[in-house]
């Protein structure tokens, strides 16, 4: 798993156990007979759960819209590499590059969209963008380690999209 | 009003028994999908993806969206808001439309072999690589074009009958009624309200979509007509990243013409069985005013990986974050609500009512796995992985789903006048729904996290443990939809008598059934052993997984040297080779007549004076766009290709 997949799962398992602790008390609660509640208070508490949750997601927002992938770009020493796909194949060229140096991908495609993905040796996803017929997207990634690194199409693009693969070969 | 409520009846039935049979359909696909990438009973890849495409739509479109529509009428009626003339006129021609589009997509697919996925992003349709022509993608396009037409007749039948007689009294301009249909009444009673209370809550969410849908699904309309025409006219083209733009302008909130009128559903329903009214403050009117707005203004959160130089779009992206967040209000106030409906109230447990509580919990775990999707840096690790699918599946079948069956439980002893055949069947189908769905849809979430591509009829190796471990709680959930249809179909031929209520309106289970029903809690301790049952599964089946993995990451190191091209013979074999030649996908791009293959990419192989070295040459090390297969193919399946291709190309 990359480290915002691990992020993820950690983050989403503990708000799936919270919440699993509130249905079952919520469930629990209709056991118990003749406890009802002030329904007006927790119909003026809901503002209160309106604000938290606005707080919640303002706060979430803050921490991660500054870090998108948009708009980086290479430095004068990064290396080029332009890659093309084609219904049901990557053209890479050149297919090596350089552990520890920038990378700047420039990915476009002659027919339908494809999405380029890329893979480490371990089979932990490191980056994807979308490859759009006609423009040319730029994505820019340091590889730290060497090795044979695997492209997969990651958007659908017909009868042989999952057979749509091939490799970049990071040096030391 | 008796004939109101009986053109409502009919009109609600005809709904939900046709969504209930394109139900029964798609999942069987659903099921012949999983099975398939498991490889138990491989399907063609094109076949795959054909059955993807009509899954995808049949499932989303021809049923959630199909019976919650359907539903919707029912809730309006009963909410004060008779569904006459020109309304009832066009929740007619929905149905008409609907059936015909989806007959249509299913025509297509699974008969013409269209497989551009339901979302057929532009221009794939029109690049079949020989697997289907101009004349499926234009009828695929047509029939599309269908069921968006009876989602805007749907629209616009909703808007009528909100905006008709139930109002007609407050107000004699349209802009007020429409303001007071979505709630305005509670935040400016002055001008708005027409009682203490402004509508009832569950017209609000129907009145919001009725308005968004129209105008979300208008420019789809449009790309579609233009995709028709393209099948035949070639020069007519539009730009792909408009036209991503442009699918899920209607492909996000699609999503909420399945969620809002389920919202209206649990807000009619779910205080019939908590014996109280829903517990709902004036806020919860804020967040569906948000709603209308933000809804149209989500879509892009679907493209955030398609940031092209010299252009808008990664600035589009970025606002996009924020209004997606908004959305989450509407879901919150609606959970708090809900929750608090049925928090210490006399909550009747039925299989209804209990399909309905864990609807809401599918509710809050999607919205979970939605939060991630809808951040960005998130979005970069999961994009396009499995762990959409997950997303989606809990919002589809274990939200809108659970509600569906809780409608359908709750509500056909209404609509029919029929006592349900079986509460037993009823809770089985219930519970095992419920955990054999969170199972399954969780290994799709953990396989998502590992970077497992969706919409791959085959997967990398890697991840074939998983899939595996999901077959058997794949087969447990679609055993138990045929529960669910024995028991409508049971229900509806009358097998259980006429219906009888309780004071609340909610159905009493069959007399035969009252004599010798179970007690209840024998039902929730097993449903609680089922449980745990699972999860001790699951558990063995994670301890399996991180096992395997381990030694497989061995295998691979220690066997990839011994497995170099060690063999010595010279020669391929043709007639292996033509095995690989199908299996490796060459048919794509090459067109091969002794193989069937009528790929366009590459250059014709029929007819060309190839020799082995040049194939074997080519292959190994591809040339320009053509890709190397030496890390796909040992040396020997490489010159079995080579051989097969020399020889067929010569053949006249």
């Amino acid at each position: 798993m990359s480290h915002t997949a691990v992020v993820i799962a950690i983050s989403y398992s503990l708000a799936v156990a919270i919440c699993s602790v509130i249905v079952v008390a919520v469930w629990r609660s209709t056991r118990r007979r003749g406890k009802g509640i002030e329904v007006e208070t927790v119909e003026r508490r809901e503002q209160l759960w309106f604000v938290a949750v606005l707080a919640v997601l303002a706060a979430l927002l803050f921490g991660t819209i500054f870090s998108t992938p948009y708009g980086k770009s290479a430095g004068r020493n990064a290396q080029v590499v332009r890659v093309t796909a084609v219904q049901f194949a990557w053209s890479i060229d050149p297919p090596t590059v350089q552990a520890g140096r920038q990378v700047v991908f420039y990915l476009t495609s002659t027919d339908v969209n494809h999405g380029f993905g890329v893979y480490d040796p371990k089979g932990v996803l490191q980056l994807q963008a979308q490859v759009i017929p006609g423009k040319t997207v730029e994505v820019v990634h340091t590889f730290k380690r060497p090795g044979t690194y695997t492209v997969l199409c990651l958007e659908f693009c017909g009868v042989y999209h999952h057979l749509m693969q091939t490799t970049i070969e990071v040096k030391a | 009003m008796s004939d109101d409520r009986a053109a409502a009846r009919s009109l609600t039935l005809r709904y939900l028994l046709a969504s209930t049979a394109i139900f029964m359909a798609s999942g069987l696909l659903g099921v012949l999908m999983r099975d398939s990438q498991a490889g138990l009973g491989r399907l063609h890849p094109n076949f795959y993806y054909a059955i993807m495409t009509a899954h995808g739509l049949g499932a989303f479109v021809g049923w959630a969206g199909f019976a919650v529509m359907g539903l919707a009428w029912w809730v309006l009626h009963e909410a004060g808001f008779p569904v006459r003339g020109f309304g009832l006129l066009l929740a007619r021609l929905t149905w008409w439309l609907m059936v015909l589009g989806v007959a249509g997509i299913v025509i297509t697919t699974l008969l013409m072999n269209f497989g551009a996925s339901w979302v057929f992003l532009y221009p794939l349709p029109l690049y079949g690589a020989g697997q289907w022509g101009k004349w499926a993608s234009a009828l695929f396009s047509f029939s599309v074009l269908l069921a968006g037409l009876a989602i805007v007749t749907w629209c616009l039948g909703i808007l009528t009958t909100v905006l008709g007689p139930g109002l007609h009294a407050v107000s004699k301009n349209v802009f007020n009624r429409f303001g007071v249909s979505i709630g305005f009444g509670y935040l400016w009673p002055r001008r708005f309200a027409t009682n203490p209370r402004s509508v009832p809550y569950p017209v609000i969410p129907l009145a919001v979509i009725g308005l968004d849908m129209i105008v979300a699904t208008l420019p789809l309309a449009v790309l579609l007509v233009i995709q028709i025409v393209e099948a035949f006219s070639p020069g007519v083209t539009v730009d792909p990243l408009l036209a991503k733009n442009i699918l899920w302008w209607f492909g996000h909130p699609v999503v909420y013409l399945l969620l809002f009128p389920a919202a209206a559903l649990y807000y009619w329903l779910v205080p019939r069985y908590a014996g109280r009214p829903l517990v709902a403050g004036n806020v919860i009117a804020v967040a569906w005013t948000v709603a209308v707005i933000a809804n149209v203004f989500v879509f892009a959160h679907h493209v955030y990986l398609d940031y092209p130089q010299n252009s808008i779009q990664a600035g589009i992206n970025t606002a996009m974050q924020p209004i997606t967040y908004a959305l989450v209000l509407p879901s919150a106030l609606s959970l708090y609500s809900l929750g608090f409906t049925i928090y210490r109230s006399e909550f009747r447990w039925t299989p209804a009512s209990a399909a309905l509580f864990l609807g809401l919990v599918g509710w809050l775990l999607a919205g979970l796995s939605g939060i991630v999707n809808a951040t960005i840096v998130f979005d970069v690790a999961v994009h396009n992985t499995l762990w959409v699918v997950g997303h989606f599946h809990h919002m589809a079948l274990l939200n809108i789903g659970l509600l569906i069956f809780g409608a359908t439980y709750a509500l056909l002893p209404e609509l029919t006048g029929k006592a349900l055949y079986s509460e037993r069947l009823a809770w089985w189908h219930v519970g095992l729904t419920f955990t054999a769905g969170m199972t399954a849809f969780a290994l799709w979430l953990v396989q998502g996290l590992e970077g497992a591509p969706r919409r791959f009829a085959v997967l990398p190796h890697r991840y074939d443990t998983l899939t595996q471990i999901s077959i058997p709680f794949v087969f447990v959930l679609a055993l138990a939809q045929l529960l669910f249809f024995w028991n409508v179909v049971q229900t509806v031929r009358g097998k259980a008598g006429v219906a009888v209520f309780d004071e609340r309106g909610i159905p009493l289970p069959a007399q035969r059934e009252a004599r010798r029903g179970v007690p209840t809690p024998v039902f929730e301790a097993g449903i609680v052993l089922v449980a745990l049952g699972l999860v001790g599964v699951a558990s063995v089946a994670g301890f399996v997984v991180g096992r395997d993995s381990a030694s497989a990451t061995k295998t691979v190191t220690a066997g990839s040297p011994s497995s170099a091209p060690t063999t010595t013979a010279t020669g391929g074999s043709a007639k292996a080779g033509a095995a690989v030649f199908s299996s490796a996908g060459c048919g794509g791009c090459h067109t091969l007549a002794a193989a069937g293959s009528t790929g366009k990419v590459g250059p014709v192989l029929d007819g060309k004076p190839l020799t082995t070295a040049l194939v074997v040459d080519r292959v190994t090390h591809g040339k320009g766009p053509m890709p190397s297969f030496a890390s796909r193919l040992t040396a020997q399946q490489i010159r079995d290709v080579a051989a097969y291709v020399v020889q067929s190309a010569k053949k006249p």
